[in-house]
């Protein structure tokens, strides 16, 4: 068999599977296809929950590129911006981070990040390259599906989702209260305020405090808020107190608070709080504070009440037991006719009369009676001597007129009043100075100058040259007197005196009420004066004062310089006598020596200088005298500024420095006065020392 | 010999019974199966040519829709990120009123790698159906195809250097966005489907439908 022999076989090779043929190239389209489908489908699953915030406007929104940002991470973008419907306000509709979206609460805060220059300082200054963005501020919650917000015009000042103690605080006066101004506790920010607003009765300014997380702590239901407001000024008997915070809280305002009293409870949000006007009157508060069951009596006074305020203290015996709640007139009819009264309604606080601190209202009113009954009337009186400020004062008068509580009107009882002896501070002082006025130095003066000249007259007489012997030991006697070192010292001593008093009442009357607070201002030891041995001293001062100008008043000038005038009467006469004029010539010598000394004495200047002394010594006087005439006036302008910066007197009763400057003045003046009494007291003793000082 | 208007009869390694290595060009006989110069495998046709050529040409459509969808670079300047798609440039480019600018851009990015998916198909197409134009200007166009694809990587080009060199911190920085990589890849892809195109298949079609 040769393969020809074969049948031709029919060869059909097998198929092969398309599969098998499949080139695995294949592999990269699929594996393109599921890249691309996974890259678009995780962009899709990013693109985030839409969500639409109301703007009134839209200043610098940009679609795409203002993004929304949440404690500064991005958390979406604006996509785009239209009206609404009635196109009163901007919709813009921005995507969110899913995860984000879904946390968002109902209440979110979303607002414009702007750049914002403003008293605090500058915020939001990257926005001003890179254009707005919308920030947004929440607390969490899960599953949210709040998808259309509000959006606030004004960056919120408090934020959800900081920790915190929210507070109402109520004043009765917003303009310090800024919003965003810190609030400080013991000098540390420690929260910030929101923006005030009227309360709903429209009688005080209501602003939210919140207070951050760690401090909160130190809030109590005893704390106290107080207006920081930059700086203030206080007038008072403590003199002029300038108070600056933070230069911050000089342009802003703030509030301070402190626990003024320890054991408060913990406050929760929404505690209402009321501002006091400065740190003072918080601290105050607790004394001033009136317990709820105070009762409101009446004082009806015939006099002017003008310095009375409300709010002015009401006083037992000098102890605070509470206040003036409203003052108003009304007319009184009598039978002779009707006569106008005011009526001053005070509060007083039984635990402060040492009443139990539930007693009621009959319990109190029946111990007060009893007080009436003992003589206890009700009187105004200065806050100090150097205001206007009036308080009302319950004082024991011994021989009152007896009276009783009667109830008014109203049935608000009325504590019997008497009329006040008002100390007239003015009156006294001119009174002090009129009589220093009064001194008759003048003729003291003219006295001595005419006593010079006839000592003068008998010196160059020609029976002088022939003087006895006693007139060479009287001239060695002068000589010595002259050459002495204190009768010297005299003439200056009573110039520096002189001087000392002139410029004492320079500075009195060149201190007006300004410059002698603002003097005050030096850092004086506040804590060693107080207003109480303060004003406890000024009337003995006074009265000290009173008596040294009534022994400089009783110097015996006229009985000394009589005196004197008699020795130069019976020196002149011995000079007359005949045995003086055969003086023996061994004398003569002596007695050229006299006339020279006595020309020495003269061309010395001894005349002018005392007259000079004693010019100067006028002056100082006619000083006085002005100073005196001015007095008045500056002590009515003091009472003038005063009166006007009543506000400021609140803290009227504190530490003293202005006082204590008063006192030393006044001590001053009682060293000047003893000086010039020390003066007198050595003229008297020493008549000559006048006569014969250079 | 009615197709097309070739009347040119010419001979083919095949019909001749030699077999040429398409590295390096060196004519071995039919059986070889290595090619003795250069070592590489020999082949008469490709037969999974086609195969190949649809399959990265299928992965480069695939790449080119992100490469026009995403943008192609981010452009950080202060702050403002704007991310810009290939078109959208183009776009921008001409409502600054460089025209120049972007038809040189639209040319390069759109236009030659959509036209070069149309020939690499048209060409592919060619094999199994009769076609207009001639096996000759068929192979022109191949080699067309062939040649611009090394060019096509301009854009990437572009894109790797200003994200090189525009760093500068936050005024002004630029990223590569996904389309850049989507280019690059749609490119590659291209470049691999013209490269897997077996163009002696052209003659053995034409051939075939002249018979």
């Amino acid at each position: 068999m040769t393969p020809q022999d074969l049948p031709v076989m029919d060869l059909i090779p097998a198929k092969r599977s398309p599969w098998r043929n499949l080139s695995f190239v294949w592999l990269v389209p699929i594996l393109a296809l599921i890249v691309s489908l996974g890259v678009a489908w995780q962009s899709y699953s990013n693109k985030g929950t839409l969500i639409t915030i109301v703007f009134t406007n839209a200043a610098g929104i940009t679609p795409k590129d203002t993004t929304i940002r949440f404690r500064d991470v991005i958390i979406g973008a604006v996509e785009d911006v239209s009206f609404s419907k009635d196109m009163s306000q901007v919709e813009v509709s921005a995507r969110i981070n899913k995860d984000v979206a879904a946390t968002l609460s109902p209440e979110t805060l979303f607002w414009v990040v702007r750049p914002e220059v403003s008293a605090r300082g500058i915020s939001g200054l990257s926005t001003v390259l890179s254009g707005v963005y919308i920030d947004a501020a929440w607390t969490p919650i899960k599953g949210s599906d709040a998808r259309a917000f509000e959006g606030l015009s004004e960056t919120p000042l408090i934020r959800p989702g900081h920790e915190g103690t929210r507070v109402m605080i109520r004043s009765k006066n917003g303009t310090s209260l800024t919003p965003g101004a810190p609030v400080f506790f013991r000098g540390m920010e420690v929260g910030q305020l929101d923006t005030p607003r009227l309360s709903e009765t429209g009688d005080s300014t209501d602003v939210e405090a919140f207070i951050n997380a760690p401090f909160d702590k130190f809030l109590t239901t005893d704390s106290r808020f107080w207006n920081l407001a930059g700086f203030s000024v206080t007038l008072g008997p403590a003199g002029l107190d300038l108070n600056v915070a933070s230069l911050g809280s000089l342009l802003t305002g703030g509030v301070a608070f402190e626990n003024v009293v320890s054991g408060g409870a913990p406050v929760t949000d929404d505690t209402l709080f009321r501002l006091f006007k400065n740190e003072a009157a918080a601290r105050d508060s607790i004394f001033t504070q009136l317990s709820a069951n105070s009762i409101t009596m009446s004082v009806v006074f015939g006099e002017s009440v003008s310095g009375l305020a409300s709010g002015a203290p009401v006083e037992f015996r000098g102890l605070r037991i509470g206040q003036v709640t409203s003052i108003g007139a009304f007319i009184m009819k009598n039978p002779a006719g009707s006569s106008v009264h005011m009526r001053a309604l005070i509060s007083i606080d039984p635990q402060s009369l040492g009443l139990d601190a539930d007693a009621g209202k009959e319990t109190t009113q029946s111990f007060i009676e009893g007080l009436i009954s003992k003589g206890m009337r009700a009187r105004l009186s200065t806050t100090s001597i150097f205001s206007s400020a009036l308080k009302i004062e319950l004082a024991d008068i011994p021989d009152a007129l007896p009276a009783s509580l009667k109830l008014d009107a109203d049935g608000t009882p009325i504590i019997p009043s008497v009329t006040s002896d008002l100390p007239d501070f003015t009156a006294t002082a001119e009174g002090v100075l009129e009589r220093v006025n009064k001194l008759p130095i003048e003729a003291v003066m003219n006295q001595a100058v005419s006593l010079m000249a006839s000592i003068e007259a008998i010196a160059t007489a020609q029976g002088t040259q022939r003087a006895p012997d006693a007139i060479l030991g009287l001239i060695e006697d002068a000589r010595g007197l002259i050459g002495k070192e204190d009768t010297q010292a005299i003439p200056k001593e009573l110039r520096g005196v002189i001087v000392d008093l002139r410029s004492i009442m320079a500075e009195l009357k060149e201190r007006g009420a300004v410059e002698n607070l603002s003097s005050a201002l030096d850092s004086f030891d506040k804590a060693s004066a107080d207003i109480a041995t303060a004003s406890g001293d000024l009337p003995d001062l006074i009265v000290d004062l009173r008596a040294i100008a009534a022994k400089v008043q009783d110097l015996k000038a006229e009985e000394l310089v009589a005196a004197v005038t008699r020795v130069m009467e019976s020196t002149d006469a011995l000079i007359g006598t005949e045995g003086a004029k055969s003086i023996p010539p061994a004398l003569a010598s002596a007695l050229t020596e006299v006339q020279a000394a006595l020309r020495e004495l003269r061309e010395g200047g001894a005349v002018e200088n005392t007259n000079a002394a004693l010019a100067s010594a006028r002056q100082a006087a006619d000083a006085v005298a002005q100073a005196a005439k001015n007095f008045p006036d500056v002590t009515a302008q003091l009472n003038a500024v005063i009166s006007k910066a009543d506000a400021l007197i609140a803290s009227y009763g504190e530490k003293s420095t202005f006082n204590a400057e008063t006192l030393d003045l006044l001590r001053e003046l009682k060293i000047a006065a003893r000086a010039v009494s020390q003066l007198a007291r050595t003229i008297e003793r020493n008549p000559n020392s006048l006569i014969l000082g250079r | 010999m009615e197709n097309a208007g070739n009347t040119r009869l010419y001979l083919t390694a095949r019909n001749a019974g030699l077999i040429g290595c398409t590295s390096c060009g060196r004519v071995h006989a039919a059986r070889a199966k290595t090619c003795l110069r250069c070592g590489a495998t020999l082949a008469s046709r490709d037969t999974q040519s086609l195969q190949k050529v649809w399959a990265w040409w299928l992965a480069g459509v695939i790449a080119f829709v992100p490469a026009n969808v995403y943008p192609m670079l981010k452009t950080a300047t202060l702050g403002t990120e704007t991310a810009s798609t290939l078109l959208g440039g183009i776009v921008e480019l001409l409502h600054h009123g460089s025209i120049g600018i972007a038809a040189i851009v639209f040319f390069a990015s759109i236009v030659i790698p959509a036209s070069k998916f149309l020939a690499i198909a048209y060409l592919a197409l060619g094999i199994n159906r009769p076609s207009r134009l001639t096996a000759h200007r068929r192979h022109q166009l191949y080699e067309v195809v062939e040649f611009v694809g090394r060019w096509s990587m301009i854009d990437v080009f572009v894109v790797a250097i200003l994200t090189a060199l525009v760093q500068l911190g936050s005024a002004a920085s630029i990223h590569p966005g996904i389309a850049a990589v989507s280019f690059a890849l749609s490119v590659a892809f291209t470049m691999l489907s013209a490269q897997s195109f077996d163009a002696r298949l052209i003659w053995d079609a034409d051939k075939d439908h002249a018979k």
